[in-house]
């Protein structure tokens, strides 16, 4: 016997596949974790860049409509041992998702740590929570021999 | 699929000659694709078992599932858990001496590693006297993949169970 149920006030339809039972989840909890970028950064050159290989003015941010999470966790895999440094900028921004101001927030800089063909993470911000809506994460060769950079970034709510 | 128009009446009338059993309801067909938006608090505390099973360790390192194979996880989709608990019961009448440790990589959208070989979390040694529990508390959250991985000298079976917990936001 077909199980069938009352759609739209006056229709008597078939459960189906392309007529679902109407269902109210009850248990279902959001991902805690989204994946936010999987970038291959050149750093063959020298120079500051984000690790999308923006360099200079506008300063874009790397990361946008992050504020919903409590951290941000870089995971990189670097394939050469050179001298690098990082910075991480952050801002805030309207509902109309312009910044509130001119610039940027460093909330972290520093040696990027580890050597060639390691795999390395990064917890943003190291201490505390984050909640900011846009993050310009810059990285610079500062010596050695020019190596790519490959990165992920997952925001933790 | 069939469909038709009826009256409220002509519906309740039907509904009370048929009524729908309970064994035929619970294998309705529902969708949960807009589950998240439904719930927008987290549950104050979330696990899952993301291995359990039997490991004969020797003098090999091996993953808690028993390959040797260094490239292969033992556990993928892990992005979610903010920590790991691996806990587990050695069997034999000698006191336990098993070295263990967690390796771990990310990977991309395609679920191919970011590069090659692991990142080491950490290496301990396992010693309890025989038939005992032990837990290991693994902090480094949010890998996609992880390979647990153990040694004994002497031959041992290890029961275990590794769970992931979503607690972050609990610090």
């Amino acid at each position: 016997m077909p199980v069938r149920f009352l759609k739209n006030a006056s229709e008597l339809a078939d459960v189906s596949w392309e007529s679902p039972l109407p269902v109210a989840v009850t248990n279902a909890k959001p991902v805690p974790a989204d994946t936010l970028l999987i970038a291959t950064t050149n750093l063959f050159p020298t120079g500051e860049r984000d690790l999308l290989g923006s360099t200079g003015a506008p300063e874009l941010p790397t990361l946008d409509a992050c504020g919903q999470y409590r951290k941000l966790i870089w995971f990189y895999f670097r394939e050469g041992a050179a001298d690098t440094t990082y910075t991480i900028l952050a801002r805030v921004t309207d509902h109309n998702g312009a910044p509130l101001g001119a610039g940027w927030l460093t909330i972290a800089s520093g040696t990027l740590p580890g050597g060639a063909n390691s795999w390395n993470r990064l917890e943003i911000p190291d201490t505390g929570d984050a909640y900011y809506d846009q993050y310009r994460i810059l990285v610079n060769r500062t010596g050695g021999s020019g190596y790519y950079l490959i990165s992920k970034i997952v925001g933790v709510r | 699929m069939s469909a038709e128009r009826i009256t409220r009446r002509e519906m309740l009338k039907r509904l009370v000659i048929a009524p729908v059993g309970a064994a035929v309801l619970t294998t309705l067909e529902v969708r949960e694709a807009s589950a998240a938006a439904l719930q927008r608090y987290y549950a104050p505390y979330f696990v899952a078992v993301l291995w359990e099973g039997r490991t004969r360790c020797d003098s090999l390192w091996r993953s808690l599932k028993g390959d040797v194979v260094a490239i292969l996880p033992t556990v993928q989709g892990a992005t979610p858990y903010d920590r790991l608990y691996w806990t587990g019961y050695a069997l034999g009448n000698a006191p336990v001496n098993v070295d263990m440790r967690v390796l771990a990589r990310a990977v991309d959208h395609n679920g191919v590693p970011l590069g090659s070989g692991w990142r080491e979390i950490g290496q301990a040694t396992i010693q309890t006297p025989p038939m005992r529990w032990f837990r290991v508390e693994i902090p480094e959250g949010h890998w996609d993949e992880y390979r647990l991985e153990v040694r004994s000298a002497t031959p041992r079976l290890v029961y275990s169970r590794l769970i992931g917990s979503q607690g972050y936001w609990r610090e």
